[in-house]
């Protein structure tokens, strides 16, 4: 019997901002909407796992998006003319994930997101608190300095070698090598100039400090974070997670900064009593 | 033999120019460097991937674009088989937020020989 995955993909034109957005998203199960946010210069491919496991998708209309110049998003068709190189902005990217979501139709989802994605939840909990249902900010804190670095983007630097073994040591040595180097590989197929136009907004366009204690905290937060983590150290996603109202921090031994490709069955164990919770409260 | 020496320098050396990855992943990958494990420090030449020679003799002949120096016990905890948290690669202990090893010199050599460089690194722990 042939082995297939219960994973679909499908493209839908988002618009948002005067553009529209051809957007590719892969989707597996029924239930509690949950969109799931890859982190810098990659894909939804991160997600995989997640999307296959049979007891997050039994519950959750599990949702992973590339967004616009990641994966199969293709990037504004005037790219290669535009005036200066890609900066993505929290502005920009908590808009097209809000965008994303209401021309699916999604009811308060459950927003999932890791490194950059875990930053953004920051954001959408600022400005979108009445649209989004709950967050899991995975690897997430107020201010993530040193990652905007100019040779990532370098016409004498292999921009994808070099953004894939830049960040291979954020993986735990205890992950399985099968899947942080299936997470190398994802890195090395970044855009041009993708990863680190990705990195200005998490080190540079989200800076939270003075503003997390000033979240109204109506939506709940959860922070997950990987001990193994260097980007976002575990001390630094406490100190975040302690000026939040209404979250919840847990710290994951064994495992680094993409817990969800990097150690799939581990951070699962982690994650399905923060998916029990957000169905008890549902 | 004790971590870092000349004989430890030596095995690591083996380790590198037998292993069979490195032949294409440092294909083109030549470049000089001090290392700096404590007060121990060596000039490394590296060519086509291999470690051409080594030498802890400095004169004014000795020449290196990047030196990578850190106390003996970053690379200590570096070396382990599973080394803790912060010290498992090398951009981990160089990041700027943690600064375990410093990075002083041609910085763009490490960004465009990184994959071939943290291959010879992790070698280390075969030592």
């Amino acid at each position: 019997m042939a082995k297939i995955e219960p994973i679909t993909g499908k493209y839908i034109w988002v618009p948002f901002d005067g553009e529209e957005y051809r957007i590719f998203f892969e989707e597996a199960g029924e239930g509690i909407p949950m969109v799931c946010l890859h982190t810098a210069g990659t894909d939804s491919r991160e997600w995989r796992h997640q999307l296959c496991d049979p007891a997050i998708n039994k519950n959750f209309r599990v949702i992973a998006i590339d967004i616009p110049r990641h994966g199969k998003s293709i990037p504004p068709y005037d790219y290669y003319k535009e005036k200066e190189e890609y900066k993505l902005t929290a502005k920009f990217y908590s808009g097209i994930v809000m965008a994303f979501c209401k021309e699916l139709g999604l009811e308060k989802p459950v927003i999932m997101g890791s490194s950059m994605g875990g930053n953004i939840c920051l954001h959408l909990a600022e400005n979108y608190s009445n649209q989004v249902g709950s967050l899991i900010a995975i690897e997430a804190c107020e201010y993530s300095p040193g990652w905007h670095i100019d040779y990532l983007r370098h016409s004498h630097i292999h921009g994808g070698e070099t953004a894939a073994t830049s960040v291979f040591g954020l993986m735990a040595p205890q992950s399985p090598d099968k899947y942080r180097w299936e997470t190398w590989w994802y890195y090395a197929q970044g855009g041009p100039g993708i990863f680190k136009g990705d990195l200005y907004f998490y080190s540079k366009d989200h800076d939270f400090r003075g503003k997390t204690e000033k979240l109204s905290g109506d939506v709940p937060i959860y922070y997950m974070t990987g001990v193994y983590d260097f980007a976002c150290t575990p001390e630094m996603t406490e100190d975040t997670a302690t000026k939040t109202k209404n979250s919840e921090c847990i710290i994951m031994e064994e495992i680094g900064h993409f817990p969800m490709s990097e150690n799939p069955e581990l951070f699962n164990s982690y994650l399905y009593p923060v998916l029990d919770k957000i169905m008890a409260n549902r | 033999m004790s971590m870092f020496d000349n004989a430890w320098m030596n095995k690591w050396q083996k380790a590198v120019n037998g292993n069979d990855p490195m032949s294409w992943i440092g294909k083109h990958f030549s470049a000089e460097f001090l290392f700096g494990f404590g007060e121990s420090e060596y000039q490394v030449s590296f060519l086509k991937g291999k470690i051409d020679s080594f030498t802890d003799e400095m004169t004014p002949e000795t020449c290196y674009s990047l030196a990578i120096r850190g106390p003996a016990e970053s690379w200590e905890k570096f070396c382990q088989e599973v080394p803790p948290p912060m010290y498992n690669d090398l951009w981990a202990m160089a990041h700027p937020l943690h600064g375990r090893v410093t990075l002083e010199g041609d910085q763009m050599l490490l960004w465009q020989n990184m994959r071939a460089l943290m291959w010879a690194l992790d070698r280390m722990r075969e030592i």
